[in-house]
């Protein structure tokens, strides 16, 4: 090799590394991309829940966009990307996804997941990854240790828990003369969780479980549980599912027993139960968010600015798809997540991140009007609702009515 | 009268034995949960309706089975597919009578998933055709999975609504008598897999191409040194599972919200049916289907309905390890290997 070659190189060498430089000496407005992790039930048979999530997620992408990203304490721009997967109602991919975008991604928080069960699945890969999660399911073990009743450093939720739905359906089922109660329930993480809560708050309220039956989620046939309800004598049944296996529950009590009381969860406030199980929805009773009665809230309700907001903007977004709880749950923890973000000064690590993400949810998320509900986390509560964040309703001709105390 | 023999009576008294042992713990444990007999009746009813759709998801695997030795695992996809097209169609503005509309939709349904079952024929079995059949069932996996997924583009996630036949509303008619309900939807279950086996009796018996079809199932060498193509006699019986299929999904459409997902379940139950039946025998299949479906219900009433789902494995694995010949018998044959 001659020297004129080599002088030649490092010319070349030292252009090249004058490019980089003044590319990295760019002006400081611009800060680097907050990666926000969102994982949803789009599809598998969660999907009629995880799938307004996902397009939530989508919309608040788009208006984040349109604003020009999020301005820090310090005045630097920073755009924020939503990374989106599904988890096909699966708590291995579930777990799978998270880890993915902890790791692989590096997001500095995640939003995930649709299901209890698939969120329970995934707490480990959040607290040892020492990553803030907000989950969109309800069950209580998501962001409490079954074992030591402490909440989990890096877990968060925003649905109403099936705590708060089972003291609504046990004080009604009170004020109606019910004493004994049937429990049926989807043999998954969200049916499981209703019956410890409905049967925990059943007791509580005096009234007696006599029968408690379990299905799977794909199941068709019901005259087994059916039997077990009429044999035991109970004047009311509590069903803990989501639909559609919810709405063919209900339509098989009321094909039995037309008469009968039905209390459901919160699981079932999306427009896909009334649709599918028709007439049977009808006078069946449960809590639900705010944002599917929309009509019934007083205009002085801190959140209602807040749910007319979203059901327009999701209106709009979707070309007029039916609005339910499930897309509010997904808002709340996308906007928490984002509000977090904002708080951040520019230049800290990904690690420096995601602490102070976690410290903003726990410490700065007070009176926070959300869709389902206004929060208020602490270190002892990661989930920041009460009872009063759902409203009772019942299903008239085929549509949600408020089913005020008064009423019953 | 021909002597039963020795080991033939032993075999009929120890099935007999295991039948009042099991009836009688079901009545027990049903008396410990305060069953009455209207409770059988019902348990029993609605495991017959559940049990012909078995029965004629098990033909489905039975005519694919026996004519060209594959596991069609995508049979339940045919069960989605017949379900969700029907849909499809009765859901479009036709200028028809409501009872029209849903008759054309039926036929669209059958005729549909038939013609895409003939197509699965040719574009994923028959290019393998020399294949050795494991390789065939794998590509019914992946048939199941491409269907499955195509349905989910299709049709979304959402459960879907087919309006009962009796009344072409989501409300189905409701007999009740002295405590027992029977939907009419049942009865129409109970018709289409009497009607579909007597049928397929002509079919196979009466016909030129049913008895190809046969002779194929019998024995595929000889069937085919006497003139019929195997190759033809393959597409026969893909679009006849396939017909099966869609004929089970629409009849129990308006009993169960159908969705995309909906086949796994129910492709599941009609392959214990048919591994019930023994594989290749038809009677033994919609043996299979019925006894189930029945035991299933029972089992699910009597015990807890949680573990509903595990009955029709444990049958599956005890009819593997006791039984494999099928409960009537008969499914020894197996289709020669090419």
């Amino acid at each position: 090799m001659n020297t004129r070659r080599v002088s030649l190189s490092i010319v070349a060498l030292l252009t090249v590394a004058g490019l980089v430089m003044t590319g990295c000496s760019c002006p400081a407005k611009e800060g680097s991309v907050y990666k926000i992790g969102f994982n949803s039930s789009a599809s598998g048979s969660y999907a009629s829940l995880g799938e307004p999530e996902a397009k939530t997620a989508e919309m608040i992408q788009e208006q984040i966009n349109k604003a020009g990203g999020i301005a820090g304490p310090d005045g630097v721009q920073h755009d924020v990307e939503i990374i989106i997967y599904d988890d096909e109602t699966e708590a291995d991919k579930a777990a799978s996804n998270v880890s993915r975008l902890i790791l692989e991604d590096e997001v500095i928080v995640v939003v995930s997941t649709t299901g209890s069960g698939q969120s329970i699945a995934h707490i480990s890969h959040c607290q040892e990854n020492e990553t803030p999660c907000i989950s969109m399911a309800s069950a209580k073990p998501i962001t409490t240790d079954p074992n030591t009743g402490n909440e989990y450093k890096w877990m968060f939720k925003t649905p109403q828990t099936n705590g708060h739905a089972g003291e609504w359906q046990a004080d009604y089922l009170s004020a109606i003369g019910v004493s004994k109660v049937c429990i049926l329930y989807t043999d998954d993480g969200y049916g499981a969780d209703c019956l410890a809560n409905f049967k925990a708050t059943a007791q509580a309220a005096g009234l007696e479980v006599v029968y408690e039956a379990g299905y799977t989620k794909d199941d068709k046939e019901f005259s087994a549980q059916v039997a077990g309800v009429e044999a035991s004598g109970c004047e009311a049944v509590e069903i803990g599912s989501t639909p559609p296996v919810a709405s063919l529950a209900t339509v098989a009590v009321r094909t039995a027993m037309p008469d009968m009381p039905i209390t459901l969860g919160h699981g079932v406030c999306n427009q896909a139960f009334i649709d599918t199980a028709g007439v049977a929805a009808n006078e069946t009773v449960f809590p639900c968010g705010k944002v599917t009665v929309i009509d019934q809230i007083s205009d002085d309700d801190p959140q209602k600015a807040v749910l007319q907001q979203y059901i327009d903007d999701y209106i709009a977004f979707t070309g007029g798809e039916p609005i339910s709880t499930f897309g509010g749950h997904g808002w709340d923890a996308v906007w928490m997540a984002i509000d977090a973000l904002k708080s951040l000064k520019d230049g800290l690590s990904l690690q420096e991140q995601r602490a102070a993400v976690r410290d903003y949810l726990e410490n700065n998320i007070k009176d926070w009007p959300g869709i389902s509900g206004t929060f208020t986390f602490s270190a002892a509560d990661h989930n920041g609702l009460t009872k009063d964040s759902l409203l009772f309703v019942t299903v008239k001709d085929g549509k949600w009515v408020a089913f005020p105390e008064s009423e019953w | 009268m021909p002597r039963i023999p020795q080991k033939k009576s032993r075999e009929i008294a120890l099935t007999a034995v295991v039948a009042i042992v099991l009836i009688a713990l079901t009545i027990f444990l049903g008396s410990l949960k305060n069953l009455q007999p209207r409770h059988y009746i019902q348990l029993t009813m609605d495991g017959i309706r559940g049990g012909s759709i078995y029965a004629l998801m098990a033909l489905g695997f039975v005519m694919v089975y026996s004519v060209t030795g594959v596991i069609n695992f995508a049979q339940g996809e045919f069960v989605m597919l017949g379900a969700m097209v029907c849909i499809t169609v009765n859901s479009l503005e036709l200028p028809l009578p409501p009872a029209v509309k849903l008759a054309v939709s039926i036929i669209a349904g059958i005729v549909l998933t038939t013609l895409i079952g003939a197509i699965v024929e040719r574009a994923a079995i028959y290019p393998a055709r020399r294949s050795p059949p494991v390789t065939l069932i794998i590509i019914t996996i992946g048939v199941t999975i491409t269907l499955r997924a195509t349905a989910l583009l299709a049709w979304g996630a959402d459960p879907y609504v087919l309006p009962a036949f009796t009344t072409l509303a989501l409300e189905d008619h409701i007999f009740r008598f002295s405590g027992v309900t029977l939907q009419a939807q049942s009865l129409w279950i109970w018709a289409t897999l009497i009607v579909v086996l007597i049928l397929l009796y002509f079919f196979l018996e009466r016909t030129i191409l049913g008895k190809a079809l046969r002779a194929c199932a019998v024995n595929r060498r000889a069937a085919q040194l006497v003139g019929i193509n195997p190759s033809r006699m393959s597409l026969l019986s893909f679009a006849m599972a396939a017909a099966l299929g869609a004929i089970g999904g629409i009849v129990l459409g308006p009993a169960t919200r159908p969705t995309y997902d909906m086949g796994l379940m129910l492709g599941l139950r009609g392959f214990v049916a048919a591994i019930m039946g023994g594989l290749v025998s038809v009677p033994g299949a919609v043996a299979g289907g019925l006894v189930l479906g029945v035991v299933e219900n029972l089992a699910a009433g009597v015990t807890d309905p949680t573990y509903k789902s595990i009955v029709s494995f444990v049958i599956l694995i005890a009819i593997l390890l006791f039984r494999p010949q099928g409960i009537l018998g008969g499914g020894e044959r197996r289709p020669e290997e090419s």
